[in-house]
């Protein structure tokens, strides 16, 4: 016999339970938590949690000189720095006025696609690690060590190269780089095969992931998705070649899509995206030009950049990152504002997505999005 | 070369009289409008192929004792960023929320809200977003000192002037 207490509240009757996913969790890149309300084995309802890595950026940015800021911007995300360092030079280019020598935009391009490879095979492991393709996710984690030398060759940095700079680059690619980086592309071409086998197509991958976390192409565009997560719903959408920024517009390539728009169509995309960038690098570096790296810019401790403002974007490994800039004519921003691809999908579709969904899915549909959260919160 | 733009440019004049349009370069469209005509023009603009909402951002005008919302809009087809901008009173400042046309308005709202003070009428999750237990002024408005309020805060000594 049991008698409903009419005190307990709706909560306790449908034995609902709040739970905490993250900040530290294995399937994230950075800090980032979702609270989950589950009920058995559903989640009825998710609440992103972010702000864990916020470390105001933008506030800094006002008042440091334009010259200061640029280590600064690289790490407002820690797995494809490389876009948003593009991003701040593209912005201070327009605003001031500078022309990029052709040499630089070619450099600049093999910058972006390894930085895209680098973030691509990083998501590969914390993917396989989530489903619990182990070997895959270390070998995916082992691969992306020869990009990372690559890094390590022209910039002297691993994971923060602070190389690509108002006016060009840093430095000129130094002697022998070409012949390591095909060496590298050829290792990883030969062990896409072997991701194949293991990982991509098989059985078990596919049946986990095939249907989840369904996003339909008008929904995505609707919530803000960019990138690979909506060329997964089929829509052939990509800033490289609807607005061509460094060298693109010399380059061929294809935008691989997907038409499901579930989680597998996403790991297939970014899956796909890793053979354009190795056949985007390697005609990069065979038609790379003669000439400057660097167009000299003005004196770093005197430059005032003209008032204006701008919007530029590019094609990161996640999708659309734009930066958006006001000068006031002094010597450091008014405004500095990042748009990242994460910020509408971490927040908003994940929410989304999450509802209904299996407590074990939730790993890995939110990595199927591929988030970075320290773009999230800057 | 910029034909598209040429017509948008006119296409949102015909409709929009108090509205100003310019082409700073291929690809860009600004538009500053009165903030009564602002939530139309979005419409108006959604209708028209611009079904991206990229980003909204805030800047503060301290000296003018205004804000400036900025909405960027991004056309699949036509390949034009808009940027519409608007200008709201500094003190108290309130707005229309935006998010019956673009639903993850909410998060950039949910932002500057907490960044800059701006309440969004219809935003019903102006909830901390980014700062935990913040108290004190919305921090990325202008006259928010950082380096001052490190200093009361965490009590420290400047040692060079």
């Amino acid at each position: 016999m049991t008698r409903i207490d009419k005190t307990t509240t709706a909560a306790e009757k449908s034995r609902e339970l709040e739970m905490f996913f993250g900040p530290q969790h294995v399937g994230m890149v950075g800090n980032f938590g979702i609270i989950l309300t589950v009920e058995g084995d559903t989640v009825v309802k998710a609440r992103a949690n972010p702000g864990y890595l916020h470390r105001g950026f933008e506030k800094l940015m006002e008042y440091r000189t334009y010259a200061q800021n640029f280590p600064l911007v690289c790490r407002l995300n820690v797995m494809d720095p490389d876009p948003n360092e593009a991003l701040y030079a593209m912005a201070v280019e327009d605003l001031a006025g500078l022309e990029v020598p052709e040499r630089a935009q070619y450099i600049r391009t093999i910058m972006l696609e390894l930085s895209r490879m680098a973030s691509h095979l990083l998501w590969m492991w914390a993917y396989g690690n989530m489903i619990g393709f182990d070997t895959f996710a270390q070998w995916a984690m082992g691969d992306r060590e020869y990009i990372i030398d690559l890094f390590e060759t022209l910039t002297g940095g691993r994971i923060y190269h602070t190389y690509i700079w108002p006016g060009g680059v840093r430095r000129d690619l130094p002697p022998g780089f070409a012949e390591k980086t095909f060496e590298a592309l050829e290792h990883i071409e030969t062990m896409l095969p072997d991701y194949d086998n293991l990982f991509f197509n098989n059985r078990i991958f596919a049946d986990r992931t095939k249907g989840i976390a369904v996003l339909d192409r008008d929904e995505a565009v609707a919530l803000g998705v960019t990138g690979t997560n909506l060329r997964a719903t089929g829509s052939r959408t990509d800033v490289r070649k609807d607005e061509p920024y460094a060298a693109y517009a010399d380059l061929d390539f294809e935008v691989p899509t997907m038409e499901d728009g579930d989680s597998y169509s996403r790991a297939i995309v970014i899956r796909m995206e890793i053979e354009e960038s190795i056949s985007l690098i390697r005609q990069a570096l065979n038609r790379i030009p003669d000439g400057p790296a660097w167009r000299k810019t003005p004196n770093p401790f005197k430059w005032n950049v003209p008032p204006g403002e701008t919007y530029v974007k590019v094609e990161s490994a996640r999708g659309e990152a734009g930066f958006y800039m006001v000068s006031d004519g002094s010597d450091r921003p008014y405004r500095a504002h990042l748009r990242s691809p994460s910020y509408p999908t971490g927040i908003i579709v994940l929410e989304e997505l999450l509802k209904g969904a299996s407590l074990a899915d939730v790993g890995h549909i939110m990595l199927s999005l591929n988030i970075a959260a320290p773009e999230i919160d800057r | 070369m910029i034909e598209v733009e040429e017509q948008q440019k006119n296409k949102i004049a015909a409709n929009f009289e108090n509205g100003e349009v310019t082409l700073p370069r291929k690809g860009r469209l600004v538009v500053t409008i009165s903030k009564e005509s602002l939530c139309s023009l979005l419409l108006f603009l959604k209708m028209d192929g611009f079904e991206h909402l990229s980003l909204i951002s805030c800047v503060d005008w301290l000296g003018e004792g205004e804000l400036e919302l900025v909405y960027h809009l991004w056309s699949y087809q036509k390949k034009i960023h808009a940027m519409v901008k608007t200008r709201i009173d500094r003190e108290s400042p309130h707005f229309l929320s935006i998010i019956p046309l673009f639903r993850h308005a909410q998060t950039y709202e949910r932002e500057i809200y907490e960044m800059f003070g701006v309440r969004f009428e219809g935003n019903r999750r102006l909830i901390p977003f980014l700062l935990d237990n913040w108290q004190g002024a919305p921090p990325m408005r202008k006259d928010f000192d950082l380096r001052k309020y490190v200093k009361e805060k965490f009590d420290v000594e400047e040692r060079a002037e």
